[in-house]
């Protein structure tokens, strides 16, 4: 195994852990840090794909997940931590987490297994090429079983986490002006759903007799 | 001559929107109202010309029109345009609103850019970006009321549809690895023999673009968003929005080689009839009218899939399916606005009698469903046709079957419903209104729209029919 491989193949496991360890946590504050730290990692895949293929379009992109992600978004987080203490931990998955973190070990051996069979022989033989597929359905999972608004919008993260490991493993020369615009996108999402998720706190959640209007 | 440069028509377009969202920033409430309707029209004025001369070819590396874009774009244009002229007394009905009528018509404004950026370029990212921008920008048109369920259903809809976007950016990535290319017009005139990445992309993509078209079980965030946006933000999910998403995975589907291996048109197929059924069947549960119309957009959306899997003479109808609907739907959103500003409820059980109470509004709810659910002569109904026609020809009976199910189930629901509103005699718990006596300026646009719906059944509009064949021929569809 070459040196490149042996980055990818770290790296991976990093990106791997954090994915699972996000499973498992129910407080936000280190889901952030979580989720950071992927990034992180990610953006240090890309460096190292920039230095050793000279390619400043890696460079370019791993300086975005920095700015966006490991800095800008995280930042912005926080400060709702701070605004709201009580969203500093997750409604409902306190007494639930050894059931998510088996979940999500379930769904990326399975995510793992589905893939290799699947599309990894028609697809470059990188190390670790299925854990992009991997990162994505964890990030589903995330949104779709945590009920804590900041927790959903780490999982939207760690999609398009999954969205720009993938660009860096098996889509090379993806074109970096349309990486650029869905970092600016994916940005809007993020606020927005901030927006939106200080709007739910204003509004209060609705009762049930309300959400029944929402039903069916 | 410049006047016969597609391109000047175009920008014009994009940039309508995008300047009558910039002056309603900066103007009044009055002055960001007359911004915004003027660039509407304006908007709609280039669509039309575009339409009219049939605009194709690519302008530098990223735009690009052909006959399918001039289509869409003229549906976005147009009930962009109407709801744009629609909302006036609308806006003024609601207490406390979550937006100025300024951020109102600026957002406006940025939805209709986002759909019309998504239908004019030739890149499958950008159009991927300009559809994830539709749901930055109308997230907060959702919220409009300011209403608990409201904010609920914003948050679900920008969750859920950005989600599911993020799968189909999955899928453009293998695209991008099994062809080397993201540009749509050039993929299209050399398609693809299916391989097992190209298949999980359109796969993936159907799943992914199938979210936003409100394809089950994707579709969770459609009835809530539809049914707590206000009605002209309403009307363009349900009329041009969907669209916008569908259009998104006909450019994906038209990269693989005609014809569609069986394996992957029946996915798509079967997708379609499974939404089609499971719409029609909760439409006759639904106790609020707003909902009703969401489930009833979900259904057509439904058999507008079935039609692009069929292929051929179905997909012709698919797209005059989808161009009638996006009129007469808009229409019955625009009434279910004033039945909602004169009797305060969107419960169906607390509103009767309206053909006494709103006359006007009343009878054209009454044609909008009628249209919506595709009986003769309306162009919902020829499109369905078509679809059923395709399916017989290739002698796929359980789709004739099925959709078949699904259009009957969903006429009664529908029509059931707004009848007993209408024509029912017995009114309870409504509460007493302030509004005034129904005024023309508000069923005027409804009823225009549903015209247009009725005119593409009757005369198929000389101007509307040979440009949706050319659009359907793009796509490899047509009368044989």
């Amino acid at each position: 195994m070459d040196t490149t491989s042996t980055v990818e193949a770290l790296v991976g496991l990093g990106i791997l852990l954090t994915a699972l360890y996000l499973q498992s946590e129910s407080f936000v504050d280190p889901l952030v840090s979580g989720i950071a730290l992927q990034s992180l990692l990610l953006a240090a895949l890309l460096g190292w794909l920039a230095w050793v293929y000279d390619n400043w379009t890696f460079g370019a992109v791993a300086a975005l997940v920095v700015g966006a992600r490991v800095l800008l978004v995280p930042y912005i987080l926080r400060r709702q931590i701070r605004a709201f203490r009580w969203r500093a931990r997750e409604i409902h998955a306190s007494h639930q987490v050894t059931g998510h973190a088996l979940a999500a070990v379930a769904l990326a051996i399975v995510g793992w297994f589905v893939f290799q069979q699947t599309l990894a022989p028609s697809l470059p033989a990188v190390p670790g090429i299925a854990l992009p597929f991997v990162l994505l359905l964890e990030g589903l999972l995330m949104l779709a079983t945590r009920r804590n608004t900041l927790v959903q919008v780490i999982g939207y993260l760690e999609e398009e986490n999954a969205i720009v490991y993938a660009a860096a493993l098996f889509a090379f020369g993806f074109p970096l002006f349309i990486e650029v615009v869905v970092f600016l996108d994916v940005l809007g999402v993020v606020l927005v759903a901030i927006i939106l998720s200080i709007q739910r706190d204003v509004t209060g959640l609705p009762e049930a007799e309300i959400l029944e209007e929402l039903s069916g | 001559m410049i006047f016969g440069d597609p391109i000047l028509w175009l920008l014009l377009v994009l940039v309508a929107p995008v300047a009558g969202a910039l002056l309603a920033i900066v103007a009044g409430t009055r002055g960001s109202e007359i911004a915004a309707r003027v660039t509407a029209l304006v908007t709609l004025g280039g669509a039309a010309v575009l339409l009219g001369m049939q605009a194709s070819g690519t302008w530098g590396s990223y735009l690009g029109l052909d006959s399918l874009s001039d289509l869409f774009l003229f549906l976005v244009a147009s009930i962009f345009a109407t709801s744009t002229w629609y909302s006036r007394r609308y806006l003024r009905s609601i207490d406390r609103p979550f937006l100025t009528p300024q951020r109102y018509y600026a957002l406006l404004g940025a939805f209709a850019f986002a759909m019309l950026l998504t239908l004019s370029v030739t890149d499958l990212g950008l159009m991927w970006i300009g559809l994830e921008a539709t749901t930055v920008t109308s997230a907060l048109l959702i919220v409009l009321e300011h209403k608990p369920t409201s904010v609920e259903a914003a948050w679900r809809y920008t969750l859920i549809a950005s989600a599911g976007l993020t799968t189909a950016l999955f899928a453009l990535l293998l695209l991008y690895e099994s062809t080397g290319s993201l540009n749509a017009f050039a993929l299209a005139a050399h398609p693809v023999t299916l391989s097992l990445p190209l298949a999980m992309a359109v796969t993936l993509a159907l799943v992914g673009y199938g979210t936003k078209i409100g394809l089950f079980p994707m579709h969770t965030w459609l009835p809530d968003a539809h049914s707590e946006a206000p009605s002209p933000v309403s009307a363009m999910f349900s009329g041009v929005l969907l669209p916008t998403a569908l259009y998104a995975f006909l450019r994906v589907y038209a990269v693989v080689a005609s014809p569609v291996p069986a394996g992957l048109s029946d996915l798509v197929i079967v997708f379609g009839i499974v939404t089609a059924l499971v719409a029609a069947f909760l439409m006759q549960r639904q106790r609020s009218y707003k909902r009703l119309l969401a489930y009833s957009s979900m259904e057509v959306m439904g058999l507008a899939i079935v039609g692009v899997g069929l292929g051929g003479i179905a997909l012709y109808g698919a797209l005059i399916l989808v161009v009638a609907h996006a009129f007469a739907k808009s229409a019955a959103f625009y009434c279910a606005g004033n039945v909602l500003r004169k009797t305060g409820t969107t419960r169906i059980d607390d509103v009767r009698g309206l053909r006494t109470e709103l006359p006007w509004t009343g009878a054209t709810w009454v044609v909008s469903a009628i249209a919506v659910t595709g009986t003769p002569p309306f162009g919902t109904f020829v499109g369905e046709l078509l679809i059923l026609a395709g399916a017989i020809v290739l002698g796929a009976w359980w789709v004739v079957a099925a959709c078949v199910v699904a259009i009957l189930i969903a006429f009664l629901g529908m029509n059931a419903q707004i009848g007993r509103m209408v024509f029912g005699s017995e009114r309870r718990a409504a509460p007493p209104s302030s509004e005034p006596a129904e005024p023309a300026s508000d069923v005027l646009i409804p009823m225009i729209n549903v015209g247009v719906a009725l005119l593409l059944g009757i005369i198929a509009i000389p101007y509307l029919a040979p440009a949706i064949r050319s659009a359907a021929a793009v796509l490899g569809g047509g009368i044989p």
